[in-house]
């Protein structure tokens, strides 16, 4: 039996499942997820729809801010700009195969924009020229009534591809596996290529990168572009999946929600965005479902309840914080490393 | 064998728990921006619900709540809707605030489940856009006509017309009712001189009372919640402004004395359900059912208008369940037959019409005189016709 994980070539190296079972399992997950609607019932369809787009956004978050190391509080702001471009395109009859790109791309430019003062800023000075971004989205959103319909938000029909409406989640929930799993095949491809690696390299030391040859300024912008672009597709499918939008959906706790998805997940992981979007996103439910329980038993403390289910949430992220600073992705590599040498572990 | 006859024993009595179980849904706010006066409504509707239950039911049959805290926030308040609709299979729903009400307008009419919400926006009111959509009070666009109405009156000074602002939050519920007082304003002669929009929480209004206060306004009718109207009126106070203060039906109860105190003094209101405890003859059970379970809690007007709702929608299930139809569609036509519902004082007659979702146009003006809350006038609006939806 071989004992221990030898690599004898560079494609071995590169290879992004090193074994057939991995391959193996993977496929089987990919059968499950597809096999999904069968089995789960009307809101759990929901929750599964609003992790897919959770699981797109949070990786463009980790592409911006794990990978190259640009702190950002803008997400909720690209989100919107993402789901409000698509509103405008579907309502002047864009098909849903061309609004989701579109809006993507929009959001994109839009966050290349707002990606222009890393040139000069880092750090928090970033996180605060960002923030920036969120209060000129949320008031243009506000009171742009004609384009976004104000406070009182707007509609979206449902996509249709080739004549057939995705008008229900159950519907819904293919388009939307789709997109997550092209997504994250580019978004694990992306740091295989030279411009993922610039990437990495401006956030582990810039002035290096620089003096390396890698064009640092031109990389930050397109690291915002990409990530812009993730999170402009994943408003665009949450503007399908909600049907209406409004300022009430984008408010800045998204952004500082899909931080918390990467944080917990793994800064700088791909399985780490995925694992941080399940998981921030399952939590409110599962605490939903506790306090439910709990609440039948005592009828009495259903108030004290619904605000216990704010700090649990809560406290929740600062036991992980302390625990697993490293985030879901590391412990799972552990986990794996275990098994890999079991039962030899010395 | 045995086996298949406990399940199918199982099934039998599985289905005839159901059918003696009304399943209603529950929107509330008790976290949100709102839940200063949520979480007195939502009381008011789970203890109106417990009372009815005690006494006899829906025609025997139970009502089962199925409530949810949505924190004022859209997106969990179309979730918490899938989830009722999809999995909990409730038949009507008792909802909140006006935003998530407004939002969820076409999907309710799509599902065919009334949605009875807090919410008295005036857009709720014309079946022919919002079939399925109903609330228990005069409109926010009629409360504020009636509010101008009092100022009209209140004016004695005939050499000019009196000076009004209207102050809202920057959401639906707040912006609801403004271009129907901008209208009214114009018709009765009052001069609308500021609009100031406040934040969904703030602690300081002294930059929007100082505008009001060189613009000359005599008087501001604040459209936000019981703690955003005390903030505003404890500024007033500091700032010692000659201005008289009106509010809504969320901003002006009992709750509003005990936060704002002696800076309330004056303050006028719309209150279309009765303070906790007034001498109406509907009042007994209310605080018969306060004596019994929980006597040390304080109440107000909001608390009053959660069982308000509970009355009104537990008849309609009781016409509804008679006529056999206890679905969506026979809820529907069961509130539509409400011809002047008397609810004992607690709010003026009720009346639906397949045409005019209107419950009522007469609005009571209160003002808070000696720490107390007292009747000034009741106005009436009248069913006008080109009103319907404004």
């Amino acid at each position: 039996m071989r004992c221990g994980d030898f690599r004898t070539t560079y494609a071995e190296d590169m290879a992004i499942f090193d074994s057939a079972l991995a391959r193996g399992l993977l496929a089987a997950l990919l059968v499950l997820l597809v096999l999904l609607p069968l089995l789960a019932t009307g809101y759990w369809l929901d929750v599964t729809n609003r992790i897919g787009i959770a699981v797109i956004a949070a990786t463009g978050l980790n592409i911006l801010t794990g990978f190259t190391g640009q702190i950002s509080l803008g997400n909720a702001a690209f989100l919107a700009v993402g789901a409000y471009s698509t509103a405008a395109l579907t309502a002047r009859g864009v098909p849903f195969l061309i609004a989701v790109p579109s809006s993507g791309l929009i959001s994109a430019l839009v966050g290349m924009i707002f990606g222009f003062p890393s040139l000069r800023l880092k750090g928090l000075y970033l996180a605060i020229a960002t923030l920036a971004a969120h209060f000129i989205v949320e008031f243009t959103v506000v009171h742009w009534e004609s384009m976004t319909g104000g406070v009182n938000g707007i509609g979206i029909d449902p996509p249709k591809l080739f004549g057939y409406a995705f008008d229900e989640d159950r519907k819904l929930y293919f388009p939307i596996l789709a997109a997550t799993v092209a997504m994250l095949w580019f978004a694990k491809n992306l740091f295989r290529t030279r411009v993922g690696k610039a990437f990495v390299a401006i956030r582990d030391q810039d002035i290096s990168a620089e003096v390396m040859g890698v064009a640092v300024f031109r990389h930050k912008l397109l690291s915002f572009a990409v990530s812009s672009f993730y999170v402009g597709v994943a408003g665009s499918l949450l503007a399908y999946q909600a049907r209406i939008i409004s300022p009430e959906n984008f408010p800045l706790g998204v952004a500082i929600d899909q931080l918390g998805m990467i944080i917990i997940g793994g800064l700088g992981s791909i399985l780490g965005s995925v694992l941080g979007a399940i998981f921030i996103t399952l939590l409110p439910e599962a605490l939903r479902l506790l306090t439910g329980a709990l609440a039948g038993s005592f009828p009495g403390l259903v108030q004290l309840f619904a605000s216990l289910k704010l700090g649990v949430f809560g406290l929740a992220i600062v036991l992980f914080l302390i625990f697993e600073p490293d985030g879901m992705a590391a412990r799972w590599h552990r986990i794996k490393a275990y098994w890999k040498l079991y039962p030899f572990s010395y | 064998m045995t086996f298949l006859r406990a399940a199918i024993l199982a099934v039998v009595a599985a289905g005839a728990a159901s059918a003696q179980e009304i399943r209603v849904g529950g929107l509330f706010d008790l976290t949100g921006v709102t839940s200063d006066v949520g979480k007195s409504f939502a009381k008011g509707v789970r203890d109106g619900v417990e009372w009815t239950n005690e006494n006899g039911g829906i025609n025997g049959k139970k009502i089962r709540l199925f409530d949810v805290d949505y924190g004022y926030k859209m997106p969990e308040a179309v979730a918490a809707y899938k989830r009722m609709v999809g999995d909990d299979k409730v038949i009507m729903i008792n909802g909140w605030g006006t935003g998530d009400t407004e939002q969820l307008k076409t999907q309710v009419n799509a599902d065919k489940i009334p949605y009875i919400s807090a919410s008295f926006s005036a857009h709720l009111t014309d079946p022919s856009k919002t079939p399925y959509n109903f609330f228990v009070a005069p409109s926010y666009s009629d409360q504020l006509r009636a509010w101008l109405s009092w100022v009209k009156d209140d004016w004695k000074d005939t050499s000019r017309n009196p000076r009004v602002a209207f102050y809202y939050g920057d959401n639906a519920y707040g912006k609801s009712p403004m271009e129907a007082g901008r209208q009214f304003c114009k018709e009765k002669g009052i001069d609308l001189v500021d609009e100031e929009v406040l934040p969904g929480v703030f602690q300081d209004a002294t930059s929007q009372l100082l505008n009001t206060k060189q613009k000359g306004a005599d008087y501001v009718y604040i459209n936000v919640t019981t703690t955003g109207v005390s903030t505003v009126l404890k500024d007033a106070k500091k700032l010692g402004l000659n201005i008289k203060f009106g509010s809504n039906p969320y901003g002006f109860s009992e709750s509003l004395l005990a936060v704002a105190k002696e800076a309330a003094e004056g303050v006028t209101g719309v209150v279309p359900h009765v303070p906790f405890g007034e001498n109406v003859p509907g009042m007994k059970r209310l605080v018969d059912f306060h004596k019994k379970n929980h006597p040390d809690d304080t109440h107000d007007a909001i608390y009053v208008r959660g069982w308000t709702y509970v009355l009104v929608w537990s008849e309609a299930l009781k016409r509804a369940d008679k006529a056999n139809k206890l679905d969506g569609p026979g809820v529907k036509a069961a509130l539509e037959t409400f011809k002047d519902f008397d609810l004992g004082g607690l709010t003026n007659p009720v009346t639906y019409t397949a045409t005019d979702h209107r419950p009522s146009t007469k609005t009571p003006i209160y003002i808070i005189k000696g720490g107390k809350l007292v009747k000034v006038k009741e106005y009436d609006m009248t069913r006008k016709p080109e009103w319907l939806g404004l």
